[in-house]
Parts: structure tokens; sequence; C-alpha cells
């Protein structure tokens, strides 16, 4: 299960599980919402697990929302999630914070 | 503890294999913690056998077992398509900047960050990956 909606705040919510076959639907989430205002955070309190497809929206957003402005922030990063960013150095080209922090 | 699963190379197969190792790690009782290790192996792997397929050919069939050895669990991939060694992929930049980044072959570089022992072999016709950790400590 994965999902993906604006919240009441202005924050992108993702919940659930960002895997492979998921990627497409986000991506496309996230293209319609830039088409109005480039999204600048990204609230992943319920997203549960990522992989390398996962991680290419990420940076594929990230690049886009550098060219025209701040970039996105990720928040509420639920640790096997926040390693993971880690491990493929998203920590230096994101601002992150974890949950609880 | 062994359990094997077999499915055709094709993406949406994906949520099958996932039920498959939450199923064995229901089974076995492992820890909750070291789930995402083999989640992740598991998706990065099939989905390199799933592109790396024949595009004209039949579709290769991907075997998938699982194997907990005295606290450490062993996943082996073997897939009947074109010969191809994810391990000869070069490791990403992790370090470079936002405009340098690429995503191309993270995937392999995460599994490998993540277990503490891959190996690749092409035997009679088939690409074999394997990857161990340790997910608990051996029983005394």
């Amino acid at each position: 299960m994965f999902e993906i909606q604006l919240g009441p705040a202005g924050a992108v919510i993702m919940a659930g599980r960002l895997d492979a076959t998921q990627c497409e639907a986000a991506l496309k989430f996230l293209d319609g919402l830039a088409a109005q205002a480039e999204p600048r955070v990204i609230d992943l309190s319920r997203l549960e697990y990522i992989a390398s497809a996962g991680l290419r929206v990420f940076l594929l957003t990230q690049k886009r929302s550098k060219e025209s402005g701040a970039g996105v922030r990720l928040i509420n990063v639920a640790p096997q999630v926040y390693d993971i960013f880690r491990y493929a150095g998203f920590d230096r080209i994101f601002d992150i914070t974890r949950a609880g922090g | 503890m062994k359990r094997h699963t077999s499915v055709p190379s094709d993406a949406a197969q994906l949520s099958t294999l996932t039920q498959f190792l939450q199923e064995f790690w229901s089974a076995a009782d492992l820890p909750a913690a070291e789930t995402v290790s083999f989640e992740l192996a598991l998706e990065e792997i099939f989905m390199n056998v799933v592109m790396h397929g024949s595009p004209a050919g039949p579709v290769p069939r991907v075997e998938v077992s699982l194997a907990l050895c005295d606290g450490c669990l062993t996943l082996i991939i073997e897939d009947d398509g074109p010969a191809f060694d994810p391990l000869s992929l070069a490791a990403p930049d992790v370090a470079a900047s936002l405009e340098e980044r690429r995503v191309g072959g993270l995937g392999v570089y995460l599994v490998r960050q993540m277990m503490d022992a891959v190996s690749y072999q092409r035997l009679g016709g088939r690409n074999k990956l394997s990857m161990t950790k340790r997910v608990r400590e051996p029983t005394p």
C-alpha cells in the first residue's frame, strides 16, 4: 500500500511503501502539484519503506525544486527510512528532519 | 528453516515476493528491525532482473530462496535471463552535489551496504546472487 496526498497545511504526505511499482504514481502526483506550486515540505512520518526507485522520486523532485526555489524539506522521517537516505548520501542534498527530532 | 518460491520476471510480481519474505519473517519470528535490509535487497535485485531480461526472448523465471541458519539469513535470487552481474556496476558517488547526482547503480550499492556478504555466480546459464546478513545472535 502506498498513498500520497496534499495535507491541510500544504505539506505533501506520503504513507506506506514507496516501492518500484508505486514510483510512477508518486512522480505524477508531484508533477501535477509543481504545475501549480512547487512543494516545499514532504511529511514522511507514515512512510515505512523505500528503495532506490523511490529515492529517484525524491532526487528528481529536489532537482526541479532547486531550479526554481529553495528545494524541498523532508520531515518526520522514520529511522529505517532515514538509514536508507543516509546510506545514499541524501543527507547531503536534502534538509532532513527525523521523526521525534 | 528454508523456503523457496518462483515467479516470472515481471515487476507486478514484486508484491508477491515481498509477501513471501514477510511470511518467512513471521514464521521464523525474526526481529522486525532487520526486515528492511532484506525487503530492499529483494526489490533491488528482482527489479534488476526484470530490467535486464531479454526483450525478445521468453520471460525469465526468477527463483527466490531464504535460508536461516544459526542466526544468519541468506537470500538467493536466481534467474535464467541473459548473463548480468549486478556487482560489476560502478559504485555511485554518494558525496556528489545535487546537480551531479545519478540514481543508476544506487540500488546495488545500498544492497552492499546493508548486507554482510554478497556474491554473484553465473552457473549453467543462470545468474545467481547470494546475500547474507546476521539477523539474530547465534544460539549458544
